[in-house]
């Protein structure tokens, strides 16, 4: 037995249940970071497989994601994650529940493309060896093999997302959550990235500024100071959004917008 | 160790290898004997992280160094820098960040410019001259006194630096308060 | 990023590290004490006709030392002045000696097996309840995080250029230092978000290739 593994409850994992049609469910759920209350009183239960989240800065949708993999736990309320508060199950989440950042450079923690993906295999358990030789299998599957030799600094922004997509998705995560994944991409790689994105069986949670790449989705929430403004497919929510934004913008005026 | 506190060492260590290798503040100053940034990433680790991580942060970047990673200020690395006479204050770095961090600590009811000014001085001068003049004594068959002779064209240098860190400091506790892990 | 090692497999490189590294320490402590000229001279021929060992290439390597060529030309012109000159050729002689048994050793063993060799040295953490997974883990940040620093102040000695017209400053280390804060701490939040450095439940015995990652990393960039 490591003695890292100890006082890790093994028996919280058990009340995982992965079959669950409703993967998530926020209870009442508040959130206050430093004292300032970025989310007030969700309620809500998800079974899509693609939904989206859009709202302005600080609207609290980055928060949200957060609560889904157990990054920040609710101050008030309940987030259940397959069944199980993410309270007593933080430590497991993230074997589960994959969350991709805005900024790939602050996510990839290692040199090379390989070791990357070769992290998280160790994160769930392979040992060193037989993590190498399975995340260059990995990379291979997904026709990325090119780069496993290549360090993540000479990456463009688009491969270094794509990398640190599959680095996350090499732990077999059910659900996958995304704040902002194209924002620091151009066009093309933002495209590339998105159906990549789209292909995957996984469950998608993702934070966008960019509504186009949400019209496919199942569902869409849209974020207002902490609560939820509206909540449907994009065909309803997402014109509302746009025209809400043109309303904002038409009145040019900067204070009190929280900017 | 939380994974916050294992990235700050880290970024502390990959902070002080990146002091080093910038060309520009290798001052050529008396004669030639290079000034670089280096020894201010020791000094900002204990100011900035408190004794425990910067300790920690500068062995880190120590060990990177014995194994051959060329991080020292002029790309110089490997275990012979650790045979030469510069070999006490090398020792003398960890130790005085940790100076540095209790200093900071001890000293938060004080305004953080002349806190860190002083966590600096005693730390990263007082501290690492201590085992550094020893260090060449040893080394090189030098007397005490001769050995901190010679050490002295380094002082003017290392108490520029000394103010740098106190303003660095200062500036970061405004611009982040929560960044300067000492006090917090 | 750039280690010194020599590429080759000359029968240096094909001693094991760890014997290197305890020759290397054997060797240290039994000159140490030694002050006869002639004795030191010999050490520094054998020493000197193991690097020509590894012919031209290793050679070459002693170039690299020059820079200490002038600190022990100084601390011999600080002996003279204290009319101490004879001790003072016998600890340069010393030095000498010394550092260019530790480069050898250093140019002709790759890092990460330096890394593996050092390694039983972090078994005590366990002791203290610390993983020894962390520092591999910390040395990668290292490797992978310093040109990103430099990068970052590369930016912002653009930015200051491009508002002030002047060359860098030092001015700069602030938001330097700031950002590597900033930055460091969405590094650990993606940590955390992939099951922190203790790895998830059931985690494997060994440490993350940290090792490979040196290699690669010195053979990058020319």
């Amino acid at each position: 037995m490591a003695f890292w593994a100890k006082g890790r409850s093994v028996s919280a994992a058990a009340s995982f249940d992965l079959t669950v049609k409703t993967y998530a469910v926020f209870e009442a759920v508040s959130l206050a970071l430093d004292g300032k209350t970025v989310l007030d009183g969700i309620s809500l239960a998800l079974s899509e497989r693609r939904v989206g989240i859009v709202g302005l800065n600080g609207s609290g949708k980055s928060s949200l994601a957060r609560l889904l993999n157990g990054l920040r736990l609710p101050t008030n309320g309940k987030v259940r994650l397959f069944g199980a508060d993410t309270v007593s199950v933080a430590a497991q989440l993230p074997r589960h529940v994959g969350f991709v950042f805005q900024n790939p450079d602050h996510q990839a923690i290692f040199p090379t493309v390989e070791e990357e993906i070769a992290f998280g295999l160790t994160q769930i358990g392979h040992d060193r060896t037989s993590a190498r030789a399975e995340a260059v299998g990995f990379l291979r599957r997904h026709r990325c093999e090119f780069l496993a030799d290549k360090p993540i600094a000479t990456l463009s922004e688009g491969q270094k997302q794509l990398v640190c997509i599959l680095a996350v998705l090499v732990m077999q995560p059910c659900i996958l959550v995304l704040d902002e994944p194209m924002t620091s991409l151009d066009g093309l790689a933002a495209k590339r990235i998105l159906q990549k994105l789209q292909s995957l069986d996984q469950t998608l949670i993702m934070v966008s500024h960019d509504l186009s790449a949400l019209t496919g989705f199942d569902r869409i929430l849209w974020l207002e100071d902490g609560r939820i403004r509206m909540d449907g497919v994009p065909g309803d929510v997402l014109p509302a959004y746009a025209a809400d934004l043109d309303r904002r913008a038409a009145a040019e005026v900067w204070e009190g917008d929280g900017l | 160790m939380t994974d916050r506190s294992l990235v700050q060492i880290a970024f502390y260590a990959a902070l002080i290898a990146a002091l080093g290798l910038l060309p520009q503040f290798a001052i050529p100053f008396l004669a030639g004997v290079p000034i670089t940034a280096q020894t201010l990433g020791v000094m900002l680790a204990g100011v900035m992280l408190g004794p425990v991580r910067g300790a920690l942060a500068v062995l880190l970047f120590l060990f990177l160094v014995a194994v051959g990673a060329p991080l020292l200020a002029g790309g110089r690395g490997g275990l012979w820098v650790f045979a030469s006479p510069s070999v006490g204050f090398l020792i003398g770095w960890p130790l005085g960040a940790f100076a540095a961090g209790l200093i900071m600590r001890a000293t938060r009811r004080f305004k953080v410019l002349p806190s860190a000014a002083l966590a600096a001085l005693v730390g990263g001068i007082g501290v690492v001259y201590l085992f550094g003049i020893p260090g060449i004594s040893i080394m090189t068959g030098l007397a005490l006194t001769e050995a901190a002779i010679g050490s002295a064209i380094y002082l003017p240098g290392d108490l520029i630096k000394v103010a740098i860190t106190a303003v660095v400091a200062e500036t970061v506790a405004r611009g982040l308060p929560q960044a300067l892990l000492s006090r917090a | 990023m750039i280690g010194r090692q020599m590429t080759g497999s000359s029968w240096l490189h094909r001693l094991p590290a760890p014997v290197k590294l305890l020759l290397l320490v054997a060797g240290g402590a039994m000159i140490f004490p030694v002050t006869d000229r002639s004795l030191l001279l010999v050490c520094l021929a054998a020493v000197l006709s193991l690097y020509a060992s590894l012919r031209v290439e290793g050679l070459r390597q002693l170039l690299y030392l020059r820079p200490l060529l002038w600190l022990l030309v100084f601390f011999l012109g600080l002996h003279g002045l204290a009319g101490t000159w004879e001790t003072g050729l016998s600890a340069v002689l010393r030095l000498l000696v010394m550092v260019l048994a530790a480069n050898l050793v250093s140019v002709t063993t790759r890092m990460d097996d330096m890394i593996n060799a050092i390694r039983p040295v972090f078994a005590p953490l366990r002791w203290i309840g610390l993983s020894p997974q962390k520092p591999a883990l910390a040395i990668s940040l290292v490797i992978r995080f310093a040109p990103v620093l430099l990068f970052v102040y590369g930016s912002l000695s653009d930015a200051y250029r491009a508002r002030t017209g002047r060359a860098t400053n030092w001015r700069l280390i602030a938001p330097l230092a700031l950002q590597a804060v900033r930055m460091s701490e969405n590094v650990a939040e993606a940590l955390s978000a992939r099951g922190g450095s203790r790895g998830l439940a059931r985690c494997g015995k060994d440490t993350p290739q940290t090792g490979r990652a040196l290699r690669l990393s010195t053979n990058e960039k020319g």
